[in-house]
């Protein structure tokens, strides 16, 4: 029988060689573009996806160790892009090309969903293994504990 | 899932062709070719579409790669012609520069080739669109006047939507001189309007180059031969074509071209990993031929030595020979700097399908003409005949400019009669890029007891980019040292000499191209010189400014130390003294690319542990389009001039590049980043590009910085290069 794993909500039948990493399954396979490809290597946090809620990376994870397991990318953090740390990118106008913000907030969001009111220092320590070549970093250090500062609200 | 990539790329690649369009006319002289813009005001495929139900979509002919100007550009279309941001939808144009005009994005040229015809474009529609109305109402245009996507009728409540009014104002005759808009009344330009693609972004739909997907596309992966020039001695394909979803085994040959692929092995397959897998697999030996020597570390000992003896002269002026001899005081010093890979997040990548009759290619890329050219040359067609859907670029600071990539995957999709995606690895991309030149650079200055520097040598060697088109061509030409002549400093004697450096791998511009390495040795050199007068940098910077009183620098002095003083003020320059012990302010200022900065760095410096707390950006751009923008890319140069600063080095030995990926050829992470603060001056002078002008002043006002705190001079960029 073959193993399936939840990708944001929908079961999938892992129907490639078992060691491909989660990555190119779900870039090629899926065509779900939206996790990106920096380095290949678990050393640019650009393919930062959640297995059950914390931040992995997909270009180092085989897609055969992860039957039942739940994964969410990008495009299922939130229903209508109106994750708090979504928004905070907006208002923060975080993105310059881009490419590696998908990576930034998915690492993010697991970041907060274990510690609800990072320090700056927390920030870093946790958002190290994300690179960005365009340089957003203050802007994403900023949106982090405006995406905190909000959920503080809610809670 | 899958249909969403394809609904998105089917969204930039199909776009109507009724309605409102409007063509733009490039004065002759901003061309880089002296072919003139055809001039056609009804052209389908132009800049601005407007349909029916009012929805405005505006084309933007230059590439995006993050630097904004997708936003930008269309904003200040917007503006002229008083439509609704909310309704404008932005794509980007396809590779057509006799519809487009130059397309070809380097140099920050792009505000300044197209700002102006982008406006009229944008009044001449507005135009049309109040004559339509006027029209209409059956009055005289004078009493129509647009605003955010209606035109109203003056002393009335009668309006008429953009949409209603779209067909007939296509109609309508395009004033050959459309009046453009006082600054007062901006809507868009100059604001920090929010760029049009950010909303895709954070829900991870942008997409990229890389994120091309087509019904029966193959992927590949690809080795490169290592060594410029080299040859393929053999390959074993069999452990390769064993794995399971590989279909194919492509050698692709050296196209010896400025732009074509430095030679490779291509595994095809069903998937990217597995071409990967396949690439691992193969056997390959290389012949690497004459560079095979290239050693970067005996390479820049070789430079330094042809800048510490007299060089050819490229430029003088007075006798500084005679000025050095005679001066009461003298000082020297060499600087130099390693190859720098520009390193995108997204590595390259591109999609092309060759067929019998036509060539379609869906590439990141900074140059779409020079793909039609390089495609055209090795496929034996027009450059015509080739399309170019122009991708989003995930970063590229001029490394996609050049496009041996998609030629790669041309070749691949000729053989495997396939549309074919070829995405490098991060290992290829780093090792077999265009670098930054390394560089040495001597400097020789005369000065009194006052300060006055009367004489200034600068001998440069450095690997050019001409070596690109020219394999000849041994030592930096006069097009390459004349910034460093031209300086606005005001030195009665000075004299420029290039020194020999014969390229052994491919040079490419980078961000900020030579300023990086002109703008270090200025400001370290200048501020080495305060010390020895013992002066104020700032004064004595600012002296040297005065010192200068050629008329026709007036205005680069003027705003030059007025970037100069700001930076200062705004870091708390002048009360430095009361810093704690380890701390100091370092100041650079540089004027490139027709823009100026200054920076000042206040570091933090405990042994060999250094920490950048501040930086205090001062940027005089002539007049702001986005005000978000030019603060984003100040904080972006800021972060590229802090990791060229401490780290990225590209190392050769025997010919090939060392580093591999981001483990040995590290950038700065975010528990770095210091805190960037940027100041930009209100100018209504002519808009200027700031992609790479905030790149220089970085690395000296670190370096000055770390001198005041420590006593200590770094004279030799990456200052902490890692051991590979
Ligand atoms: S692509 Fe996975 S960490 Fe870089
Ligand atoms: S926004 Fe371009 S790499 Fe981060």
């Amino acid at each position: 029988m073959t193993k399936t794993l939840i990708i944001n909500g929908e079961t999938v039948s892992i129907d490639v060689d078992e060691s491909m990493p989660l990555l190119w399954f779900l870039r090629d396979r899926l065509e779900f573009t939206g996790t990106k490809f920096g380095c290949g290597s678990g050393l640019c946090g650009a393919c930062t996806v959640h297995l059950n809620g914390q931040a992995i990376r997909a270009c180092v994870t085989p897609v055969g160790s992860l039957a039942d397991q739940s994964i969410t990318t990008i495009e299922g953090l939130s229903d209508n892009g109106d994750h708090p740390l979504q928004k905070a990118w907006l208002d923060n106008r975080v993105p310059q090309c881009g490419y590696c913000q998908a990576g930034q907030i998915m690492n993010a969001a697991s970041l907060l969903s274990q510690n609800t009111q990072p320090s700056d220092q927390d920030i870093e320590m946790a958002m190290q293994g994300n690179i960005c070549r365009c340089g957003t970093y203050q802007r994403i250090k900023k949106a982090i504990r405006d995406a905190a500062d909000e959920l503080a609200k809610e809670a | 899932m899958s249909n969403l990539t394809r609904r998105s790329f089917l969204k930039s690649a199909t776009a109507g062709t009724s309605g409102l369009m409007l063509g733009i006319t490039i004065p002759a002289s901003a061309l880089a070719k002296d072919k003139p813009f055809k001039q056609d005001e009804f052209n389908p495929n132009a800049f601005i579409h407007l349909t029916e139900d009012g929805k405005t979509t505006i084309y933007c002919g230059r590439c995006e790669m993050g630097q904004g100007i997708s936003t930008a550009l269309p904003a200040a279309v917007a503006d002229e012609m008083e439509a609704d941001w909310e309704q404008v939808t932005v794509l980007q144009a396809e590779g057509n520069e006799d519809k487009y005009g130059p397309q070809a994005t380097g140099g920050s040229a792009s505000i300044r080739l197209m700002y102006i015809p982008m406006r009229e474009a944008g009044a001449k529609a507005k135009f049309m669109l109040e004559a339509a109305a006027a029209k209409t109402w059956d009055t005289d245009i004078k009493n129509c006047y647009a605003k955010k996507h209606f035109v109203f009728l003056k002393n009335s409540d009668k309006k008429l939507s953009f949409g209603e009014l779209a067909s007939l104002a296509a109609t309508m005759p395009a004033p050959e001189n459309p009046k453009l808009k006082e600054k007062s009344d901006y809507a868009y330009i100059g604001k920090d309007l929010k760029r049009h693609d950010q909303d895709d972004v954070v829900v991870g739909k942008r997409t990229y180059g890389v994120d091309t997907k087509l019904p029966g596309l193959k992927y590949a992966a690809i080795v490169h031969c290592p060594v410029l020039d080299g040859k393929l001695k053999s390959v074993d394909k069999s452990a390769a074509l064993a794995i399971k979803g590989v279909s194919d085994v492509v050698e692709i040959e050296r196209l010896d071209v400025p732009y074509g692929s430095l030679g490779g092995v291509a595994v095809v397959a069903d998937n990217s990993w597995t071409a990967q897998q396949g690439v691992k697999a193969l056997k390959v030996e290389w012949d690497a031929g004459k560079n095979g020597i290239y050693d970067t570390k005996t390479y820049k000992q070789q430079l330094i030595a042809n800048v510490e003896k007299p060089a050819q002269v490229m430029d003088a002026r007075g006798d500084a020979t005679t000025g050095l001899k005679n001066a009461k005081n003298t000082h020297s010093a060499t600087y130099t700097g390693g190859h720098l890979s520009h390193s995108p997040m997204e590595p390259n990548a591109s999609v092309v399908w060759v067929q019998d009759d036509s060539c379609e290619v869906w590439a990141s890329t900074q140059s779409p003409a020079d793909i039609q050219k390089v495609l055209g040359q090795f496929l034996k067609r027009k450059p015509k005949d080739i399309k170019v859907n122009v991708m989003m670029a995930g970063g590229a600071f001029g490394r996609k400019f050049k496009c041996d990539y998609v030629h790669e995957a041309a070749a691949i999709s000729q053989q495997v009669k396939a549309p074919v995606q070829l995405i490098w690895s991060r290992e290829e991309d780093m090792r077999t890029g265009y670098y930054h030149s390394t560089s040495a650079q001597h400097l020789q200055a005369g000065f009194d007891d006052e300060g006055n520097v009367d004489s200034w040598l600068q001998r440069v060697a450095f690997p050019s980019i001409n070596s690109l088109f020219d394999k000849s061509v041994k030592r930096a030409p006069k097009g390459a040292t004349k910034d460093v002549f031209n300086h606005p400093f005001g030195i009665e004697n000075m004299q420029v000499e290039s020194g020999e450096a014969l390229a052994h791998t491919r040079i490419g511009w980078y961000r900020a191209v030579y300023a990086i390495f002109y703008g270090f040795a200025f400001s370290s050199f200048a501020d080495e010189l305060a010390h020895k007068a013992g002066m104020d940098p700032f004064e004595f910077l600012n002296k040297l400014y005065d010192n200068n009183t050629n008329p026709k620098q007036a205005e680069q002095i003027e705003r030059s130390k007025a970037v100069l003083a700001l930076a200062a003020d705004k870091s708390g320059y002048h009360q430095r003294d009361k810093l704690p012990k380890g701390q100091a302010i370092g100041l650079a200022v540089h004027y490139s690319f027709n823009s100026y900065v200054a920076m000042a760095v206040h570091v933090d410096v405990d042994g060999d542990n250094i920490k950048v707390l501040n930086v205090d950006c001062a940027v005089d751009c002539g007049q702001i389009l986005n005000t978000d923008g030019a603060t984003a890319q100040m904080e972006g140069a800021v972060v590229m001039g802090m990791s060229l600063s401490l780290y990225t080095e590209i190392v050769f030995r025997d010919g090939q590049v060392v580093n591999s990926n981001f483990h040995n050829y590290p950038v700065l992470r975010i528990n770095e980043m210091p805190n960037v603060r940027v100041h930009l001056i209100d100018s209504d002078k002519e808009p200027t590009g700031l992609g790479e002008p905030g790149v220089s002043p970085f690395p000296p006002a670190l370096t000055n910085a770390i001198f005041a705190a420590t006593g200590k001079r770094y004279r030799d960029l990456p200052i902490k290069p890692i051991s590979v």
